[in-house]
């Protein structure tokens, strides 16, 4: 700021001088900074060219080749995008990651948000026991809750499996099955991420003032009307930023999917075929293009979210 | 809880939805009934961890199942702590290696970048910033391929450089302190520059020691992503005794088929302790940390 101020060349002079003093106020401001911030942005400008500009151009370039690793790369042109789209395993695999992550989203907030909602109603001590609790599965490592969910699965002798024949309902074959493995696997990722949206839930609620709440009681309002009218508008923000958030990465989970074959193609999403077009299948062309088909697809979802949602909170 | 509330509703015979809804108590404990059947609900699969844990070999397969063991044993902990018998222990050096220097390098780029992006003058530095920014909108799964042979070109496979190297910066810690750092009044940098401190002075004595509450929220989070990462690890190491704790767990679980599912359960508890133990000494700022994060975001 005091650089831009400090040169004569700012004060709306001469317009002849100005590609020379332009050029001398760079200059000049690149002597007057810091040392120490040169040096960072200098690291930090590394950094992301090795591991952002570069793969990323690397991957643009791929999308447009042919490669196994082995035989020299060779273009391909748009062919790779145009298999895409009359790959059936690419339609299938983009059909169980929208299921997926529409399920698990619609579910997974909801229940996220009834909870909050009834966190909200229990004050102190014992409110940061639940959430502690509800908090658990976050922590613990995806990996061990999935060997986990693995094991209560089991058709014969699971728990889950134990639990339904106790109670007199039939037993369910779950991950055996190609209708039921993916919302298996769902619950799975719910259960585990549940957590998250609480916690960030409850702290909107927790932020919406006391007083607007007693004055809605006072105008005769009931419990969810003031929810619907209070709580709802006014945690919108959250709600929206969590939904953007869980679309990238419900789109991107990987471990479940890949440590919990479904049988078959049933649980195969868009991550897991993305990783075994490049490390198992090798053909690191295609892999590439469906990687930039997902980094599209999404890029539309967070724009059309969010402009939606600017749409909604103008009114 | 139930005589009180009873006792209220009956004077007033208004609808008895409403007196419900406004009556406190019985709501409150509705609620707090509900809530602790599903706590009860969500902690379920750990119990069949811990107890499974437990198990001999013989007992965690027999039919009818049982939760708790029929004899107690710590054979499956003793077996997966051995290096001999198991590369558990190897495992755990390699992902605190990880992982500490993830928290360390991440909490420093971090900070410093908040300060200098909030406070230093240089030419082009809010283009380096939104393009810093910017990265964040490219998922990872649309980098893993490239990014991989660009770690095979830098010969950083199978190594933890090559599982550490892509996370010294996080454009979000940046962009995080950079928001905490607007917090902190300028004339705090301002008095320290008349006084004649150099800016990484001014970074260490007076940025760093204030924006330790975002740090240490950033931390918990960071730890928890270094920790639990398995898919980036997974394409960059292959090598048994180079496995961090999630692949090694995967390995047992796949290697061991079905017949010794009490080591992968013992396993999983002593994978789970280490963010466990993070989660209970900085809970506290672990939902205020969420809060930050998750509201500004």
């Amino acid at each position: 700021m005091t650089t831009l101020q400090d040169h004569p060349a700012t004060g709306g002079q001469a317009l002849q001088q100005l590609p020379t003093a332009r050029r001398d106020s760079v200059w000049r401001r690149f002597r007057r900074a810091s040392p120490f911030a040169l040096i960072y942005s200098a690291a930090i400008l590394v950094f992301y060219t090795i591991i952002f500009i570069i793969p990323f151009g690397t991957g643009i370039w791929l999308a447009f080749q042919n490669w196994d690793f082995i035989t020299n790369p060779k273009f391909v042109g748009l062919r790779n995008f145009t298999k895409a789209f009359t790959d059936q395993y690419f339609w299938q695999a983009l059909e169980k990651t929208v299921l997926f992550s529409v399920v698990e989203i619609s579910l997974g907030l909801t229940i996220a948000l009834l909870f909050a909602l009834a966190l909200s109603q229990v004050i102190g001590k014992w409110q940061n026991f639940y959430l502690s609790v509800y908090y658990l599965p976050v922590i613990t490592p995806l990996v061990v809750s999935i060997y986990l969910w693995r094991w209560l699965y089991r058709p014969t002798g699971g728990a889950f499996n134990t639990l339904l024949s106790s109670v007199g309902l039939p037993e369910q074959p779950f991950l055996a099955s190609p209708q039921q493995a993916l919302w298996a696997i769902t619950l799975v990722v719910i259960w585990a991420h549940l957590g998250t949206g609480i916690v960030l839930f409850l702290a909107g609620i927790n932020d919406v003032p006391e007083s607007l709440f007693e004055a809605a009681r006072l105008d005769g309002a009931g419990f969810w009307q003031s929810f619907f009218r209070i709580t709802l508008p006014l945690i919108r923000p959250v709600l929206v930023y969590q939904m953007v958030v869980s679309v990238i990465g419900t789109v991107q989970m990987f471990e479940a999917f890949f440590l919990i074959p479904g049988p078959g193609f049933s649980t195969r999403t868009l991550a897991l075929y993305t990783y075994e077009l490049g490390f198992r299948a090798l053909n690191l062309g295609y892999g590439a293009a469906v990687s930039l088909i997902i980094f599209i697809m999404l890029l539309g979802a967070t724009v059309f979210q969010l402009r939606r949602w600017r749409i909604e909170w103008e009114h | 809880m139930a005589t009180t509330a009873d006792s209220r509703t009956l004077p007033a015979p208004i609808s008895p939805f409403r007196r419900w809804i406004i009556s406190g108590k019985w709501t409150k404990a509705v609620v707090f009934l509900i809530l602790a059947f599903f706590s009860f609900a969500m902690f379920y699969p750990f119990i069949w961890l811990l107890f499974s844990s437990f198990k001999t070999g013989a007992d965690i397969v027999s039919l009818p199942v049982s939760l708790l063991p029929k004899k107690w044993t710590l054979g499956a902990y003793l077996m997966v702590m051995d290096p001999t018998r198991a590369n558990l222990p190897i495992a755990y050096v390699n992902s605190i290696i990880v992982t500490t220097g993830t928290v360390i390098s991440v909490l420093i780029t971090s900070s410093m970048g908040g300060f200098i992006f909030a406070r230093l003058e240089f030419p082009g530095r809010d283009y380096l910033f939104y393009f810093v920014l910017s990265t964040t909108m490219v998922p990872f799964l649309t980098l893993l391929i490239p990014l991989y042979i660009v770690m095979r070109e830098l010969n950083l496979l199978n190594s933890l450089w090559g599982v550490w190297v892509p996370s010294i910066f996080s454009s979000f810690g940046v962009f995080l302190c950079r928001q905490f750092v607007y917090g902190i009044p300028r004339e705090l940098y301002d008095a320290a520059k008349i006084d004649g401190s150099g800016d990484f002075g001014i970074y260490r004595n007076i940025i760093l020691p204030l924006t330790k509450p975002i740090l240490s929220a950033l931390a918990i989070f960071v730890f928890l992503g270094a920790f639990n990462a398995y898919l980036w690890p997974l394409v960059i190491l292959n090598e048994e005794k180079k496995l961090t704790l999630p692949l090694i767990i995967a390995r047992m679980a796949n290697r061991f088929g079905g017949t010794d599912y009490q080591a992968v359960m013992a396993g999983s508890v002593l994978v789970s302790i280490p963010p466990l133990i993070v989660f209970l000494i900085f809970q506290k700022n672990f939902v205020r940390g969420i809060a930050l994060t998750g509201l500004k975001g």
